[in-house]
C-alpha cells in the first residue's frame, strides 16, 4: 500500500537529479521515520503523526529545490536590473521601427486606413510578447546557469545619468532651431522647387497654393515661435509649468487649423498627388489623411506631456550647477 | 512593536547561528532527526525543512564528513565536523566574541 511518506518522498524526488535521488531518499526516509516516532512516543496516533510531520516538512518541490540549491525564482536581483534595462531599450527602439515599417509599406500597397491600424496594433502587441518572453527566458537561463553573475557588466560611475542642466537644456535649443529653421525652409522650398513640375515647367508645390494668404505663414511664426520658448528655458535654467502650458498652446494653435485644413480638403494641392499618381490622396478618407491625423495627434500628445515631464525631472535643479 | 516586524528582525539576527549550532554539536557525531532535537534544546530552534538541506550544503562545502551507519534497523546518515569545518567553526566563534565585546562596548556607551 501507498502510504502518504511515499507519495512524498516521490514529489521530492521527482525534482532533484538522478545520481543524488537514492543518497537523499535514504536520509529523508530515515528523517520522517524519526519525527513520526518521536511523534508517536508522545502518543499521538500513527495517521495524525505522519500527516503532521510531512506537513511540517512543506511543500516536497521547494524541499527539493533547497536540496540543490536551486532557485525558486525566475530572475534573482544580481540579473533583475539588466533585464529591465535591456527590456527597455528593445521595446523603445524595436516596437517604434516595427509599427513604423508595417504602416508604411501597408501604405504603399494601399490598405484602407482602418486595416492599417488594426494591422499595426496587432503586429505591435505581437512584437511587444515576443520580445519580453525571449528576452525573459535568456535572462532565466543565465540565472541558472551562470555561477557568477553580479550584472553580466560590472556597474561603474560612468554609468550615472547626466543631471537635467542647463547644458542639456543648450542641446535643447539647438535642436529646436535647427527643427524650425528646417521645418520653415522646406515650406517655402515645396513652392518654389518641388519634386514635380508641370508642363510649363513650374513646379507642383505639396501645399496649397492658396493657403500662403495667411495660413501657411502662420504655421511659420508658429514653428518660429518654439525657438524662444527654449532660449527662455535655457535661461531661466529651468523648464518651467508655465513654459509648459505654453508649449500645449502651442500645439492646439498648430494641430487644430492644420487637421481642419486636412478634413476640409484645403491642405494638399489635388495637382501634387495627381503628379505623384496617386489621384485623391488628399481626399478626406483616404489613409494619407487617417496615418497623418494619428501621428499628428500621437506627437502633439507627447509633445504635451513631454512638457510637464521636463517640468518635474528638472523642477528643483539650477543652471548654476553647471 | 508590530509581531511580524519583530520576528522578522530576530529570525535576521539569528542567521548563521544555526551553522555555527550545526558545526559546534557536530563535533560529535549526529544525524538528521537527533541533531534537530539537540538544537532545539541547545537554544536554536530550527524547521526541519531548513536543517535537513543545510547539512547537505555544509557536507558538499567540505565542513561536513558523513557516514552511513547500518547496524541498526534505520539506516542513519551520520554527520561530523570536518578539520575544514572546526576552522570555520572558530573562526565564527571568534567573529562572535568580537561582535558580543563590540556590542556591550555599544551598550556602555550609550548608558554613559
Amino acid at each position: 500500500m501507498t502510504t502518504l511518506t511515499d507519495r512524498y518522498v516521490y514529489a521530492a524526488l521527482r525534482a532533484l537529479p538522478e545520481q543524488q535521488r537514492p543518497d537523499i531518499e535514504r536520509e529523508l526516509r530515515g528523517s520522517i521515520a524519526d519525527a513520526v516516532d518521536a511523534r508517536l512516543e508522545a502518543g499521538e496516533p500513527e495517521e495524525q503523526a505522519e500527516r503532521a510531520v510531512l506537513t511540517e516538512l512543506g511543500d516536497p518541490v521547494r524541499l527539493a529545490a533547497e536540496y540543490v540549491d536551486r532557485p525558486l525564482y525566475l530572475l534573482g536581483p544580481d540579473v533583475f536590473l539588466d533585464w529591465w534595462r535591456l527590456l527597455k531599450v528593445l521595446l523603445a527602439v524595436v516596437l517604434p521601427t516595427v509599427v513604423f515599417a508595417v504602416v508604411l509599406a501597408n501604405l504603399i500597397a494601399g490598405t484602407p486606413a482602418g486595416g492599417i491600424v488594426g494591422t499595426a496594433i496587432g503586429i505591435a502587441l505581437s512584437v511587444a510578447v515576443h520580445l519580453v518572453f525571449w528576452t525573459t527566458l535568456v535572462f532565466a537561463l543565465v540565472e541558472r546557469t551562470a555561477p557568477e553573475k553580479r550584472g553580466l557588466a560590472p556597474w561603474t560611475l560612468e554609468r550615472l545619468p547626466q543631471m537635467p542642466t542647463a547644458k542639456g537644456r543648450l542641446a535643447d535649443v539647438i535642436a529646436t532651431t535647427v527643427f524650425a529653421v528646417i521645418a520653415v525652409g522646406a515650406l517655402v522650398w515645396q513652392q518654389f522647387s518641388s519634386v514635380f513640375t508641370d508642363d510649363s515647367g513650374a513646379p507642383i508645390p505639396l501645399f496649397e497654393p492658396a493657403l500662403w494668404s495667411f495660413w501657411l505663414p502662420y504655421f511659420a511664426v508658429l514653428i518660429l515661435a518654439e525657438i524662444p520658448i527654449a532660449v527662455a528655458a535655457w535661461c531661466t535654467g529651468r523648464y518651467t509649468t508655465r513654459l509648459a502650458w505654453i508649449n500645449v498652446a502651442q500645439n492646439v494653435l498648430f494641430a487644430v487649423p492644420a487637421l481642419w485644413l486636412l478634413f476640409t480638403e484645403r491642405l494638399f494641392a489635388a495637382a501634387f498627388f495627381e503628379a505623384l499618381g496617386q489621384p485623391g490622396l488628399d481626399d478626406a478618407r483616404s489613409p494619407l489623411v487617417a496615418v497623418i491625423t494619428a501621428v499628428t495627434l500621437g506627437i502633439v500628445v507627447w509633445d504635451c506631456v513631454d512638457g510637464f515631464l521636463k517640468v518635474r525631472r528638472t523642477g528643483p535643479v539650477r543652471a548654476e550647477a553647471v | 512593536m508590530d509581531d511580524d516586524l519583530l520576528s522578522g528582525h530576530l529570525q535576521e539576527l539569528r542567521r548563521g547561528t544555526v551553522v555555527l549550532a550545526c558545526l559546534a554539536l557536530l563535533r560529535r557525531p549526529g544525524y538528521g532527526y537527533a541533531l534537530l532535537e539537540s538544537l532545539d534544546q541547545a537554544g536554536f530552534p530550527v524547521e526541519a525543512n531548513t536543517l535537513y538541506p543545510l547539512l547537505r550544503r555544509l557536507e558538499k562545502q567540505k565542513l561536513l564528513e558523513s557516514v552511513w551507519n547500518t547496524d541498526e534497523s534505520r539506516p542513519r546518515k551520520f554527520y561530523v565536523t570536518s578539520p575544514d569545518g572546526e576552522r570555520l567553526l572558530r573562526a565564527l566563534l571568534e567573529d562572535w566574541n568580537s561582535l558580543t565585546t563590540a556590542i556591550s562596548t555599544l551598550r556602555e556607551g550609550n548608558e554613559q
